[in-house]
C-alpha cells in the first residue's frame, strides 16, 4: 500500500516536472496569427472612453475600434479577451494574448516585460480636488504638500514617485494607490485624499458628474512615453505590421477623427 | 428604479458564471480535498509530509496571489479558458483548505469504529469507505458551510482573469455610467444572498443527516 502511494506520488511529480519544462513551439506570433486568421487581443474594458462594455456586452471605445481597424488592415478577425489591468502585461508576457490594448502607456518598467507598437495617444492629465476644497496652486510640485490618490501602475503614480516623492518634497506614506479611478474619486469625496491624479478623460467624467463634482487644480501632460499596444518580446514581425498600420492611421487622421468622436482631446 | 429595471438585470447576466465557477470550484475542491484528507490521514508517513506541506504552502498565500500563479503556470501547459483556468485555481486552493476540514472531521471519528469495522472482518479500505468517511463528513457540513461561503466570495477574484462574474459585470457598469456605489452596493446584496442561502441550505441538511444521539 505505501509503496503504491510512494510510487504515485513519483508519477504525479515527474508529469508535473516534465510538462512545466516542454518548451512551447518558437514559431513567429505573426505567422501563427496569419495563420489562423485571428489576432487575439487582451484589454480591460472598465475604463470609459477607450474601452468598456455597451448594454449588449460588445467592447466599444477608442482602443476597441483602433484594434478593429488595425485588424481589418492587416487582413485578420480582431478577438478580444477582458482581463484585469494588472494582468495584461503578464498575459502579453506569457503568450495568452498577441497583443494588449488598455490606454496603456509603454512605460520603461513595463519594456522590460514586453515590447510596444508606436504610440498612438498621448493624453493631458489632471488633478482634481473636492468641490468645498481650497486648495489651489498653478505649480504642480505644489502637489508635494497634500495627501495624493491615483491608480496604481499608472503613469501618474511614476509622476508622483520621480517628482515628488523621490526629490524628499513629499512623504511616502501621503501617496495612496487604488485599482481603478472611482475608487481614486471615493476617497477624494470622503476626504481620505486631497488630490486625484488621473487621465484628462476620466477626470472631466467626475468634474461633471453632480454626484461627485470636482474641480480642476492642474492640467499638463505627464507622461514621456504615450499609449502603445502591448506585444511579446521579440516579435519584430508583428510590431513591424502594427507600427505600420498604426503611422499610417495617424498620418490619414483616422485617429484624430476617432478623438474627436469621443471627445477626447 | 433605474437600480431594478437595469442593472440588476446586468449584474445577473454574471451570475451563471458566478455560481458555475463556485460549483465547480467547491467541488473539484472537495473531491481533491477529500483525497488529500484521506492521504494525509491514512497514507503513511512520507506522504503525508509531502502533503501537509502543500497544503501549508497553499494555506500561506493570499488567493488573488495564487489564482495569478496558478493561472500563469496552468497556461503555460495547456491552454485553458480563462474561465476553466480560474476556476480550477479556485478549485485547488479551496482544496487546501477542505482538506483541513475533512482531516479534522476524520480525527474525530472515535478510533473505536475503525477498531470495530476491523473486527467484524472488513480490510482498511472498506471501513474507511464505508464507515469512517460517512461519519466523518457529517462531522464536516459545519465547517464546510463557512468554505462554502469563503468560495462563494472568492469567485469573485476571477475577474483579474477577465471572467465576467458579478463583480465583473458591475465594473463594467460603473465604468460606463459612473454610478460606483450604486453598482457595488446591489453587487454586495447579491453576495449577501447567495452566502446566506447556502449556509442555510447546508444547515438544514446537517440537521436532516445528522446521526442520532
Amino acid at each position: 500500500m505505501k509503496k503504491l502511494m510512494k510510487v504515485v506520488l513519483m508519477v504525479i511529480v515527474l508529469t508535473v516536472l516534465v510538462s512545466a519544462c516542454s518548451p512551447k513551439a518558437p514559431a513567429s506570433r505573426w505567422d501563427a496569427i496569419k495563420e489562423t486568421g485571428k489576432i487575439v487581443v487582451g484589454t480591460s474594458a472598465d475604463y470609459e472612453p477607450w474601452e468598456y462594455k455597451d448594454e449588449d456586452d460588445n467592447f466599444v471605445g477608442i482602443d476597441m475600434e483602433i484594434m478593429r481597424e488595425i485588424g481589418k488592415r492587416m487582413g485578420v478577425e480582431v478577438e478580444f479577451q477582458d482581463l484585469g489591468f494588472d494582468a495584461l502585461v503578464t498575459a502579453v508576457q506569457e503568450g495568452k494574448v498577441d497583443a494588449a490594448i488598455a490606454a496603456m502607456a509603454s512605460t520603461a518598467e513595463r519594456r522590460e516585460t514586453v515590447d510596444f507598437s508606436v504610440m498612438y495617444y498621448a493624453g493631458d492629465n489632471i488633478m482634481l480636488k473636492a468641490s468645498d476644497s481650497d486648495i489651489a496652486f498653478t505649480d504642480p510640485l505644489e502637489a508635494a504638500s497634500y495627501k495624493i490618490g491615483t491608480q496604481s501602475g499608472t503613469i501618474m503614480q511614476y509622476w508622483v514617485e520621480n517628482n515628488l516623492i523621490d526629490p524628499g518634497l513629499m512623504a511616502k506614506e501621503n501617496m495612496s494607490l487604488y485599482e481603478r479611478n472611482e475608487q481614486v474619486a471615493l476617497d477624494l469625496q470622503a476626504g481620505r485624499i486631497d488630490i486625484a491624479v488621473m487621465d484628462l478623460e476620466p477626470g472631466k467624467q467626475f468634474m461633471s458628474d453632480p454626484a461627485f463634482g470636482f474641480m480642476e487644480l492642474w492640467r499638463g501632460v505627464m507622461e514621456t512615453e504615450g499609449q502603445s499596444i502591448a506585444i511579446m518580446q521579440g516579435e519584430a514581425a508583428l510590431k513591424a505590421e502594427l507600427d505600420k498600420h498604426i503611422t499610417d492611421m495617424l498620418n490619414e487622421g483616422f485617429m484624430d477623427a476617432l478623438f474627436t468622436e469621443y471627445g477626447v482631446e | 428604479m433605474e437600480v431594478l429595471t437595469v442593472l440588476v438585470p446586468y449584474i445577473l447576466r454574471g451570475l451563471s458564471i458566478t455560481l458555475e465557477v463556485t460549483a465547480v470550484a467547491l467541488g473539484l475542491g472537495l473531491f481533491f480535498g477529500s483525497i488529500l484528507a484521506i492521504l494525509r490521514v491514512y497514507g503513511g508517513d512520507l506522504l503525508s509530509r509531502v502533503l501537509t506541506l502543500f497544503v501549508t504552502l497553499l494555506r500561506a498565500l493570499p488567493h488573488i496571489l495564487l489564482l495569478l500563479i496558478i493561472y500563469f503556470i496552468i497556461a503555460r501547459v495547456v491552454n485553458l479558458s480563462a474561465f476553466w483556468a480560474g476556476s480550477l485555481s479556485l478549485a485547488i486552493i479551496s482544496s487546501a483548505y477542505q482538506s483541513e476540514i475533512i482531516r479534522g472531521a476524520i480525527q474525530s471519528v472515535p478510533g473505536g469504529q475503525m477498531m470495530a469495522a476491523r473486527s467484524i472482518g472488513m480490510n482498511r479500505i472498506k471501513a474507511i469507505w464505508h464507515v469512517i468517511i460517512p461519519q466523518a463528513f457529517r462531522y464536516a457540513i459545519p465547517p464546510w458551510s463557512n468554505e462554502a461561503a469563503i468560495v462563494i466570495k472568492d469567485s469573485s477574484l476571477v475577474y483579474v482573469l477577465g471572467v465576467p462574474e458579478i463583480l465583473r459585470q458591475a465594473q463594467y457598469y460603473s465604468a460606463r455610467t459612473y454610478q460606483p456605489l450604486t453598482a457595488y452596493v446591489t453587487v454586495a446584496a447579491i453576495y449577501f444572498l447567495l452566502t446566506f442561502i447556502t449556509n442555510r441550505g447546508l444547515d438544514l441538511l446537517e440537521r436532516h443527516i445528522r446521526i442520532p444521539t
